[in-house]
């Protein structure tokens, strides 16, 4: 298990000549760790989420980042400022300056850096957020979803440590906010701690390690998300709703059907489920293969005559790099979110699919498919391409 | 909204890759051409100039240069009719005694006058559009922070450029909401409409000020704003083409002399 990063000891908080926001409330985030801060309006989500970062500092108890109290000198907070990069709700109150590239520049020039420092660290945020070629816009001819991702992009500019994010799909399309949550998952694929708030019990059950159930400015639950959604009286008293799979999967069983004990997290694990009351796995005798191809290895310029050669392939794309890879090849995406699973269902109903995908995601690809192997028995293999060496592997993996 | 289109325009115009340099030179010796010009033929010809390269080579929509023009040539028909009105001379066309103190007449000297005036106005008003439509702001702080103007006064302008787009769109959003409630259905409505839009923007740009505030201290603000990086480099065809424009419009002014619009006859 990870060390801790953040951590709330017995924080109280009280606006003035208000009631108590935050009443003393402990809780720790480890390492690494995607945390949903889940509670109605005015639960106090935005008011822890501002002590993380020094922007509000509680009239009692400590908090502690990596480790170490926060002291609220100006040096320190600077510091875990650093560390603790802070993305508001409204993105038009975060970006300041009147370019993309100024704005997102604004963290590390005054952090010190170098010119050769600043336009290195601005480059890598916008790369990261898919945001090339868009320094010099003026901020005001952007859309919601690239302001969003321009002031994430001037967060990471200054290489934190922690993200923490406060209702970060507010006033996004579906598909924005489902881009948005991609970029989350890819970030803390590569090592970032992300804490976000939301009330929006649908999009945090499937997304987040753990969950805090907060109301009133107290925590009524802190656990995984199937454990702190299941229960009906705290989802009651925070004014939140039960997550659709989950209500599906606890009225499947309250009619005594024996379903498994696992709570559902996704579609997939429901369509085991069902599965399991159907006494058969309904999936297709030969399920389909699922070729992963890493579209930073060099491998990859091979790619569009390999899809040339499977005209009729369902295309999904994880990571930001690999969605701009499939604009440029000009590919139909068939999934843009939740794409190893939409791939694997799709497997099961015998069809081939092909996931674009970045570097640092290979592996995870490969062990959440192998898990779903061994835990299904269903022979569902993913397959590298389009190296050549691969194809022998293709063979093997494959059983009738 | 107005600023927008400008704003708009001149991020997408053709000459926007052009050096800022070049385009402020070009622009601003329009304007001091204009101004020492003697002759109405100087600016009209630099008006035409100017007008012609905007639409065809900065490709910006007729009809939207054509409103922005509206304004200023309006504003330029009635001050220079007024002008007209009262400046004397000697060769009176038509002349009106409205007390035995207070005359207004139309003569040639102040026909010749106010044409003059008006073809400096629309000459000044094309070189300014020059550079208002292919230039855009962000560029023009660059300039400014290589001219040496003062930081804190580039950092303000870069914040106020920045507040106005959010400013304006609220206030948008009041006024079509009260639009919405009949807020501008009669004269005692408007008036007290419009003292309440003005009392929310100003509630509003204080709200923006103290976010702005906690935005740049979330961000570890320590006294620096960045640059937008490196200006374009200096074109060969675009700078030639500045220059022989400029060359072009003095030589007319210095052959065009003092050419009017009647020749008085002494």
């Amino acid at each position: 298990m990870k060390g801790i990063i953040l951590e709330a000891r017995n924080v109280s908080f009280r606006y003035p000549r208000g009631m108590e926001a935050i009443r003393d409330i402990s809780f720790h985030i480890r390492k690494q760790e995607k945390i949903a801060l889940v509670g109605a309006n005015g639960a106090g989500k935005s008011t822890l989420l501002s002590m993380f970062n020094g922007m509000i500092r509680p009239d009692s108890g400590t908090l502690l980042v990596d480790n170490e109290p926060v002291r609220y000198d100006a040096a320190s907070l600077r510091k875990i400022r650093k560390n603790v990069g802070f993305v508001l709700q409204n993105p038009d109150r975060q970006l300041i300056a009147p370019t993309v590239y100024q704005d997102v520049a604004f963290g590390p020039v005054n952090l010190g850096y170098s010119e050769e420092q600043v336009k290195e660290s601005v480059a890598l945020a916008l790369h990261r957020v898919g945001l090339e070629g868009f320094g010099r816009r003026p901020i005001h001819h952007l859309s919601g979803g690239e302001k969003k991702r321009a002031a994430i992009a001037g967060v990471l500019a200054m290489d934190p440590d922690v993200l923490v994010l406060d209702e970060p799909t507010t006033g996004l399309d579906p598909a924005g906010s489902e881009d948005l949550m991609e970029l989350l998952d890819e970030l803390n694929h590569d090592g970032k701690t992300i804490v976000i708030s939301t009330h929006d019990v649908e999009l945090a059950y499937p997304w987040a390690h753990r969950a805090i159930l907060l109301h009133k400015g107290k925590i009524l639950a802190e656990d995984v998300p199937e454990v702190a959604f299941g229960n009906p009286d705290n989802i009651r008293t925070a004014r939140l709703s039960v997550p659709i799979l989950l209500d599906l999967h606890e009225e499947l069983r309250k009619r005594g059907l024996k379903v498994p004990e696992g709570k559902p997290r996704t579609v997939l694990d429901m369509m085991g489920c069902i599965d399991s009351l159907l006494d058969k796995p309904c999936c297709h005798p030969s399920p389909g293969k699922i070729f992963v191809c890493n579209v930073d290895s060099d491998a990859s310029s091979s790619l569009a005559g390999w899809v040339a050669g499977h005209p009729a392939i369902a295309i999904g794309a994880m990571g930001t790099r690999a969605k701009q890879r499939a604009e440029q090849e000009k590919y139909t995406l068939a999934f843009t979110y939740g794409v190893i699973d939409k791939c694997i269902l799709r497997a099961l109903l015998g069809h081939d699919t092909l996931i674009l995908t970045t570097g640092t995601m290979v592996d995870h690809i490969f062990r959440r498919i192998g898990a779903y192997r061994d835990e299904s028995g269903i022979p569902v293999d993913p397959v590298p391409v389009p190296e050549p060496a691969a194809q022998t592997g293709t063979q093997a993996g494959v059983h009738p | 909204m107005f600023e927008e289109i400008l704003e708009d325009t001149a991020q997408t115009n053709g000459l926007r890759e052009v050096n800022t340099y070049v385009k402020l030179m070009t622009g601003l010796g329009g304007i001091i051409l204009c101004l020492l010009s003697a002759s109405y033929v100087g600016p009209l010809v630099i008006a035409l100039i100017f007008t012609v390269s905007l639409l065809v080579l900065a490709k910006i929509d007729p009809w939207v240069y054509f409103e922005l023009f509206l304004a200023p040539f309006w504003f330029a028909v009635f001050s220079v009719a007024v002008i007209v009105l009262i400046s004397g001379g000697a060769h009176v066309l038509w002349e009106w005694h409205i007390t035995s103190w207070f005359t207004l007449s139309v003569t040639e000297e102040s026909i010749n006058q106010g044409f003059y005036l008006f073809c400096r106005v629309i000459g000044g008003m094309s070189s300014l559009f020059f550079i208002a439509l292919t230039t855009p702001m962000t560029d023009l702080f660059s300039v400014m922070k290589r001219c040496r103007v003062p930081d804190i006064v580039i950092d303000l302008a870069m914040i106020i450029y920045r507040t106005i787009f959010i400013l304006a769109s609220q206030i948008v959003q009041v006024y079509r909401a009260q639009v919405m409630r009949l807020g501008y259905s009669g004269w005692r409505e408007s008036i007290h409409s419009f003292a309440t839009l003005a009392g929310s923007a100003f509630i509003a740009s204080w709200n923006s000020g103290e976010d702005l505030i906690r935005a740049m201290d979330a961000r570890c603000y320590a006294g620096k704003f960045a640059m937008l990086g490196e200006l374009r480099p200096v074109e060969c065809l675009p700078l030639a083409a500045s220059i022989a424009f400029l060359a072009f419009s003095a030589l007319v002014i210095a052959l065009t002399g003092t050419y009017t619009l009647i020749q008085v006859v002494p």
